[in-house]
Formats: structure tokens, C-alpha cells, sequence
């Protein structure tokens, strides 16, 4: 075995007594497989690649159990044995690929500081260079080595990241999250280049991961965790074609699928406690969101049992799962684009002029973040816009909301023009059309209170407000986006990251609009509160007529709430229409790669397919 | 009792922690009583001559006056009285100097900040030659103009330190603005001037507050060295610069008489600049999330 873990149990010593974080993980790690570690942010995922480099926060420490790498004692073996491991027989991958590197260093510099931690001579560094670029397929391994980081693509960076991991031929790779940062085509070519190394040098691979559907296709093997306990471990095929436990069941269920017909998503409530909520766990800590929990499982901590040969799962033997039930199929009619227009844009596009320098001189050339385009949205129809980043999906945003001035084209809600600003068409914007931003944390004002936030927009009004209307209003918007009105003196640092949300969103609703743009609004949330948003944006459709700009880069997610769709690339448009004749039938090259760069939810397709080179 | 933020009552826990802040305040609240209460603590009126004790000793030394605690100088007028009452004069010049450079300095760092573009480069290029100037040279020219007086001293310290205000703050404008919940407010209907005051502004207080100490501190050293050289106040108020010029003709005979003025400017100083450290490190977002 490359890497065993018995019994490993990380604990947070606090003011409160000792929280387990991480609680009685055993696993076996043979050479040549992949290991997946599958959870939300703070199920402990990270703590295992930490523990291996002997980096755990602060109070942080192993207090039971035993790690072992090819016979090393990983937790007490001494440092200077762990340090001649790590870089070498030990080698790690990144989640932020740009953040990883230097920036004042080149490639090289860095490269070859890392040959000569693991002993190569001067002399070969260089085409031993090259030839770790070349098999990660950087096609231009001299001009990449002569670069700094800032000069390469994230999907680049992390490139030359796995090269250096794989230079040494290591016994053990972590990978935290390798993809996360990154578009989903560089995913799909990322994923590929790990498995060839993987595989060719035999090396075990733990690849921890929030996304189980990319798990699934990665790994050999699968370790659900939730709240620090595994919940379910077993073979990739078993986990993701019979999973057992309730909340692998979720998990799976939460992630919008990509063909067949679509259902409403089932979530569930709340959220994962964070790590000082975990001590007030009792019995099987998944129990209170449990759909089918009962009074056993509040009693005992239950345990890992095998169901069947090598798939063990945390859950009471007299549990039956209750089968999941239908849900109710979602169709996005025909009569969702019979709705009167809200907002038409023509011709509208956008162009940063490059900086200029001291002399006046222009540096560079510019950029034409949006090329002219037309969009038309009409209420009760929610549209969806797909495309990488840098494809001027997030200008196109600010320039429906006015944050940016359109260099040509023209803009009119409810067949009004409102590309001209005065007070008649600023008001007209305010009351018709409203944004949600994609990072509640940086969109939510840290020192109001939720009553101060979902009703800010009352505050601008020239016309005073009474205190009690507000408050009223207040306990409207959070009753309308499923939140307890007991947060209404709460401030945002208090609330979960989907509360969060949820507050973003009310606010936006304060002002009753039409239309909303969404920026991205659930790609830095967890699967299963990504489905609760997703259901809230639903409900409002059913129940408002409102109209919907999603901007996303997950088709999954897009597929599953807009009724029409448009692709972006570069600033262009690529391809445009209603969502299942593009799914079912794309007619752009670029829109044909991202579908195949997206893995599927059936495991016998090969994924990640052979050719995904959208660059 | 208001209702805090958890954000507001974290920082304003961290502050009664932090020894510096406790210390410092602690000093400060001392200064003010007695500035407050000088003419009940004076044990004389500070101006009156008593010519036939001049150049008392303090009181553990020979020949002392109980009734002259820290002696007398070349006019026989008691020290301690006249160190009580210039407490008035640096706390007043302290108060009102930084307040106002503050005021100056922060509206000028928001309007650039928020507005960018020209009037950010033409605010921050009067900054950048504004703070080109040595500072004293300054302050004596513009006394020389203005005429002296301690009210004029003031309004020196004003047009010379708002720089201080303006650079500082304006960086931290500039990193609010990154955040979202700008255009947010925006998208909102919020007026400019609405953004700058609701959501700008209590973003940088906790800066502004840090940055207020210090400019006290360092208003206190202004004014004692205006007063050194005669611009400030009229040479018979009591001032600690006036103390430290009038001792200094007699500094052979009893240097005493010197380090107590120094002495009670050091203290007020350090005091200020034990505050302004601590409120820094309490209330430095980043720093508070370094130290976990």
C-alpha cells in the first residue's frame, strides 16, 4: 500500500473542548489507483493532503489513529524523513494553479529550484524540463519556460504545476481540487493528463473533490465524507451507480443532469454545520438533514458497515434509504417564450479602450469584451448564458445593468429606450431590472444587518420610509426566499454561504422586479444548497412571471432552469436558441466541445473523451 | 446601550484586550481630567511671580518649598501648576489640529477614491507635492504668514497634515471598491453621495479612528515646538513648549526644570501613540485574521 490510513482522527482543540474534525478515517491506497475524497467545504476533505505535509492549522493535531506512507509512520516519523519524502516520493497539486507559482520567478527558475531539491544535476535539467512539459502537452515547452505565470492561462499554469508533481516520479500524488479554478473544457484536458501520467508511472493518486459526477469518472475508489466522517466508501462504479447512504444519495441527486428528462431537484434542508457546530452532533452527525432519519439515529454513532463486497456505508442496519421518489418533471413549455418582451437589446457591444501611457501613446491593443449582439427577454423566461471565462459574459452583465456604458447599440425595458441615462430611465432601470452578484460575501455589505440589506433599496427612495414598513417589507422577502425570519438582526458574517445567497437574492427582490441578471450565482456554492437556490429561482418564476438573465458556466445548471440559451466565445456569440434543441442538437463546433468537455452522468461513456483541444 | 454588529461589539472586544489600547486610553482619560479640573489641582495660579523663591527644587531635594511640589522657575512660578495647565493647550491644539486635518483629509481621500480618473490623479498629485515639503519649514512659513497664535498653529497643522489622512484612507477606499457591494449600491438607486457616506465611510472608520490617535500625538509635538520658537501661544500662557524655552536660559542651575515639561509631552505622546498602535492591530481586518 502506498498510502493506509487506520482509524486517523484529526481533532480542533478549543476553548469548548476537543471537536473532531476529521473522525476514525481508514482507507488503503494501492499503487496505480486513484483515491477520491468526495465533500462540501468543511466535511474535512483537506485535512488528509494536510496531515501528509504535516500542514494543519493552527490547534489543529492527529489524536488517534495512524497514517503511513510505504511503511513511513506519516504522523510520527520524524521531520527530517517527512521533508526528504515530500517533493519527492510525495508530491502535491494545487487547487489555485496562479496563486501557486512565483510571479517573479520564471518557469524555469521555479522548475529547476524544484530538479534541484530532488537531486538532478544542472546539465540535464533542462531537457529534463522540456520533456515534463512535453507530456503534459504544453505544446511550446521553450516559450512556457521563459514565461512568467502571469503570461500563461490558469489551464497552463496547472500544467506546469502537475509536471513538476510528476517530474520525480512520486509514489503518491494529492491533488486538492486540481479543477475547481479552472473552465470546464481545461477541466476535461487537466483530468486526461493526470490519468496518462498516473498511470504510465503507476503513481497512486488522491484526488479530492467536491464534484462526486467527476470523481465518479476519475477514481478508482470513492471516500464520501460528511462532517468529517466517512459516510460511504466503496468502488467509484459502486458509489455512483448504487449509492446507499442518504447523503450520497443527495449529493448525486443535487447535481442537474445533462440528457434525459428533467425533475425537480430534490434538496435538503440547511446546510452542513461548520466544524465548532460539529460537537453538537450526536448520534450520526448527517441525521438532522437526514430525509430519513428516525429515533436510532440520534441515539448511536452508527457504523460502517459492508453491504456488499468492499462498499462500507455509515448508516443503521435498520435503515430502508426509502427508495427515492418520483420527482415532478420540470418542462420548459413553449409558452415561456409567449410572454410580452421585457428587455430587447440590439447591436449592443462593448470596447475597452487599451491604457494609455504617460506620453499619451496607446499601449497594447484593446479589447472587445462584448461583440454586438442582440438579446431579448420576456417575462417568465428565464435565458441562459454559457461560456468560459474571458468570453464577456459578466460585461455583458454590467452592461444590462448600466454599470458600464455600451459602445454601440441600444438597450429598451418594456420597448422604452434606455441607453440615453437621465432620471426617467434611471428610474425606469431601478424598478424593472435588478442584479445578484455572484459573491454574497463581497456583494453583502458587512456592517448592515439582513432588515438593512433585503430593503436597502428603500433607503435611495426621496420619499421617507416609516421604520415599521421596512421591517415589514423585510419579513416579506425572507418568508418569499425560504429564510427564517429570526435572521432579520443578523449580519452577513452570522450566515451560511446559501443564507447568504438567499439574502442577495431578497434584496434584488425588494424593488418587485421584472427581471433579474445573475452573475454566477451558484458556482461558488455547494451542491446541494446550489439546488435549493435553483428551486427558489423556479418558485419565483411560477410565482412572479419573472424574467431571468442567468449567467453560468455550468450547462448542467443551465439546462436545467432556461427555457433559451446563448453561447458565448471571445466576446461573440455563438450559438442561440431554446435549450433543448441546442442540447439536443448543437450546431457550433465550440458549443459540440464544451457539451463533450462536461462529464456525464453515465459512467460507461468515456470521459474525458480523447480530443477536448478547444484552444 | 446600542444594539452592536457582531463585527463592531469583535473589534470593540479585541480593543479592551489589548494592552496597548487599555494603557493608552487609560493615560489619555487621565490627560483630560486634569486638563478638565487644572484650576482645582493647581496648587497656584500659574502666572503668579513669587520673586523671592525663584529656581525652587522639587520636593525631594534640599531646600525645597512643600508648598511648590516640582519648584519654580526663573520667575518663581510654581511648575507644577503651569505643567497642569498647559495640559489644556496641548489637548486643545491635539483635538481640534487632527480633527481637522482628518476632516479635510478624508473627504478629499473618499472623493478620489470613489471617483477615480482626474480628480483622484489631481487629489493624489497635491498629496504627493503637498508631502514634498519638510513639515516644519512649512509650519514656520505659513506661521510667519498667518501671524502667530495657537489658533493659527491649528490651522497650520490642518493645511500641512491632511495629506497624512488623505493617502491612508484613500487606499482604503480604493479596496472597498473592489467589493461588490459598491455596485451593488449602485444598481440599488443610491446617489454618489449616499455610497460615500453608507457604504464607504463605515468601511474606513476603524482606519480613520487609528490614523486620528496618532495625528493627536503628533499635533501635541507641533504645538510644543511652535511654542518653543514663540509662534504659538503668547510667551506668559503656560504651554510645555513655552516651560522648555523659558528653562532653558537656566538649565546649568536646575536642569530639572527642563525634563518635566519634556516629561509630560513624552507621556501625552506616547500615550496617543500607544492608543493608535493598539486600535491598529484591534481593528486591521487583516491583520486580526493573520493572528486567527
Amino acid at each position: 500500500m502506498v498510502l493506509q490510513a487506520r482509524n486517523l482522527t484529526v481533532s480542533l482543540q478549543s476553548k469548548d473542548g476537543r471537536i473532531d474534525v476529521l473522525r476514525d478515517v481508514s482507507f488503503d491506497l494501492a499503487p496505480g489507483k486513484v483515491l477520491g475524497l468526495v465533500g462540501e467545504s468543511g466535511a474535512g476533505k483537506s485535512m488528509i493532503g494536510r496531515v501528509v505535509s504535516r500542514n494543519l492549522p493552527k490547534n489543529f493535531s492527529v489524536t488517534h489513529g495512524s497514517l503511513t506512507f510505504a511503511g513511513h509512520d506519516v504522523i510520527h516519523g520524524s521531520d527530517a524523513m517527512l521533508a526528504g519524502l515530500l517533493g519527492d516520493r510525495i508530491s502535491f497539486v494545487p487547487q489555485e494553479p496562479l496563486t501557486a507559482l512565483n510571479p517573479l520567478m520564471t518557469i524555469a527558475q521555479q522548475f529547476g529550484e524544484h530538479l534541484d531539491r530532488i537531486g538532478i544535476r544542472r546539465a540535464h535539467q533542462h531537457a529534463q524540463m522540456v520533456k515534463a512539459l512535453e507530456d503534459v502537452r504544453l505544446l511550446d515547452p521553450k516559450r512556457v519556460l521563459s514565461s512568467y505565470p502571469f503570461q500563461l492561462s490558469g489551464g497552463m499554469c496547472q500544467r506546469v504545476l502537475i509536471a513538476m508533481a510528476f517530474v520525480s516520479q512520486p509514489a503518491l500524488v494529492v491533488a486538492d481540487e486540481p479543477t475547481t479554478a479552472l473552465d470546464v473544457s481545461t477541466q476535461a484536458t487537466i483530468v486526461q493528463i493526470m490519468r496518462r501520467l498516473q498511470q504510465d508511472h503507476d503513481t497512486a493518486l488522491l484526488f479530492i473533490t467536491h464534484d462526486l459526477r467527476l470523481a465518479a469518472h476519475v477514481c478508482d475508489d470513492i471516500l464520501v465524507l460528511y462532517a468529517g466522517e466517512v459516510v460511504e466508501r466503496g468502488p467509484a462504479r459502486a458509489i455512483s451507480g448504487d449509492p446507499q447512504h442518504p447523503y450520497t444519495r443527495a449529493l448525486q441527486a443535487a447535481n442537474p443532469s445533462l440528457d434525459g428528462p428533467l425533475t425537480r431537484l430534490p434538496s435538503l434542508p440547511d446546510n452542513m454545520p461548520g466544524i465548532a457546530g460539529f460537537s453538537a452532533l450526536k448520534g450520526c452527525r448527517f441525521g438532522p438533514r437526514c430525509p430519513v432519519a428516525d429515533q436510532a439515529c440520534v441515539g448511536a454513532v452508527p457504523q460502517l458497515r459492508e453491504t456488499s463486497p468492499g462498499h462500507w456505508v455509515r448508516c443503521s442496519p435498520a435503515c430502508q434509504h426509502g427508495k427515492p421518489v418520483a420527482a415532478p418533471v420540470i418542462e420548459h413549455r413553449a409558452d415561456d417564450l409567449s410572454g410580452e418582451v421585457i428587455l430587447q437589446a440590439s447591436g449592443l457591444s462593448k470596447y475597452f479602450e487599451p491604457p494609455r501611457n504617460w506620453l499619451g501613446r496607446r499601449e497594447g491593443p484593446g479589447l472587445h469584451a462584448v461583440r454586438p449582439m442582440d438579446l431579448c427577454v420576456r417575462a417568465g423566461e428565464f435565458v441562459g448564458i454559457v461560456g468560459e471565462s474571458g468570453s464577456g459574459k459578466s460585461t455583458l452583465a454590467r452592461l444590462l445593468m448600466g454599470l458600464e456604458t455600451p459602445t454601440t447599440g441600444q438597450i429598451s425595458l418594456d420597448g422604452r429606450d434606455i441607453s440615453v441615462s437621465n432620471p426617467q430611465t434611471k428610474q425606469l432601470r431601478l424598478d424593472t431590472l435588478q442584479m445578484v452578484f455572484q459573491d454574497p460575501q463581497s456583494a453583502l455589505n458587512p456592517r448592515r444587518s439582513v432588515e438593512e440589506l433585503v430593503t436597502q433599496v428603500m433607503e435611495s427612495h426621496i420619499k421617507a420610509v416609516t421604520p415599521e414598513a421596512r421591517r415589514i417589507r423585510a419579513q416579506d422577502l425572507l418568508r418569499e426566499t425560504g429564510l427564517s425570519p429570526e435572521l432579520l438582526h443578523r449580519y452577513p458574517s452570522q450566515l451560511s454561504g446559501g443564507q447568504k445567497q438567499r439574502v442577495n437574492i431578497a434584496r434584488a427582490l425588494c424593488v418587485t422586479p421584472r427581471l433579474l441578471i445573475a452573475d454566477e450565482i451558484v458556482s461558488g456554492l455547494d451542491v446541494s444548497v446550489q439546488a435549493q437556490i435553483l428551486n427558489l429561482l423556479l418558485d419565483l418564476k411560477a410565482r412572479r412571471q419573472i424574467g431571468l438573465v442567468f449567467i453560468s458556466h455550468d450547462l448542467s445548471v443551465v439546462r436545467y432552469l432556461c427555457s433559451s440559451m446563448i453561447v458565448m466565445r471571445h466576446g461573440k456569440v455563438v450559438e442561440q436558441g431554446p435549450t433543448e434543441q441546442v442540447f439536443s442538437n448543437p450546431q457550433h463546433a465550440y458549443t459540440k466541445a464544451l457539451f463533450a468537455a462536461a462529464p456525464p452522468a453515465d459512467l460507461e461513456s468515456l470521459w474525458p473523451p480523447e480530443q477536448t483541444s478547444l484552444s | 446601550m446600542i444594539a452592536l454588529s457582531p463585527r463592531a461589539k469583535a473589534a470593540w472586544q479585541r480593543c479592551l484586550a489589548s494592552p496597548r489600547v487599555v494603557a493608552g486610553a487609560g493615560l489619555i482619560v487621565m490627560l483630560i481630567v486634569v486638563a478638565i479640573l487644572a484650576p482645582w489641582l493647581a496648587p497656584h495660579d500659574p502666572q503668579e511671580q513669587e520673586l523671592l523663591s525663584i529656581l525652587l527644587p522639587p520636593f525631594w531635594m534640599p531646600d525645597a518649598d512643600p508648598a511648590y511640589p516640582l519648584g519654580t522657575d526663573t520667575l518663581g512660578r510654581c511648575i507644577l501648576s503651569r505643567l497642569i495647565y498647559g495640559t489644556r493647550i496641548a489637548l486643545y491644539v491635539a483635538g481640534l489640529a487632527a480633527s481637522g486635518a482628518m476632516l479635510v483629509g478624508t473627504v478629499l481621500a473618499i472623493v478620489a477614491g470613489y471617483f477615480g480618473g482626474k480628480i483622484d490623479w489631481l487629489i493624489s498629485r497635491a498629496v504627493d507635492i503637498w508631502m514634498a515639503f519638510p513639515p516644519v519649514v512649512l509650519a514656520l512659513i505659513l506661521l510667519v504668514g498667518l501671524g502667530a497664535g495657537v489658533n493659527k498653529v491649528i490651522l497650520a497643522i490642518v493645511l500641512i497634515d491632511w495629506t497624512r489622512f488623505c493617502r491612508v484612507i484613500r487606499s482604503e477606499v480604493l479596496v472597498t471598491m473592489t467589493l461588490d457591494y459598491i455596485p451593488a449600491a449602485r444598481i440599488l438607486g443610491f446617489s454618489h453621495s449616499q455610497i460615500m457616506l453608507k457604504e464607504i465611510l463605515p468601511a474606513v472608520t476603524p482606519l480613520i479612528i487609528t490614523v486620528l490617535s496618532i495625528e493627536m500625538g503628533i499635533a501635541v509635538i507641533v504645538e510644543a515646538i511652535m511654542s518653543f520658537v514663540g509662534m504659538s501661544v503668547e510667551s506668559n500662557v503656560a504651554a510645555w513648549g513655552v516651560m522648555i524655552a523659558d528653562a532653558r536660559t537656566t538649565m546649568h542651575q536646575s536642569p530639572l526644570s527642563v525634563v518635566f515639561p519634556i516629561a509630560a509631552i513624552f507621556l501625552t505622546v506616547l500615550a496617543f501613540n500607544l492608543l493608535g498602535d493598539g486600535l491598529r492591530r484591534a481593528l486591521d481586518g487583516r491583520l486580526v485574521q493573520r493572528n486567527g
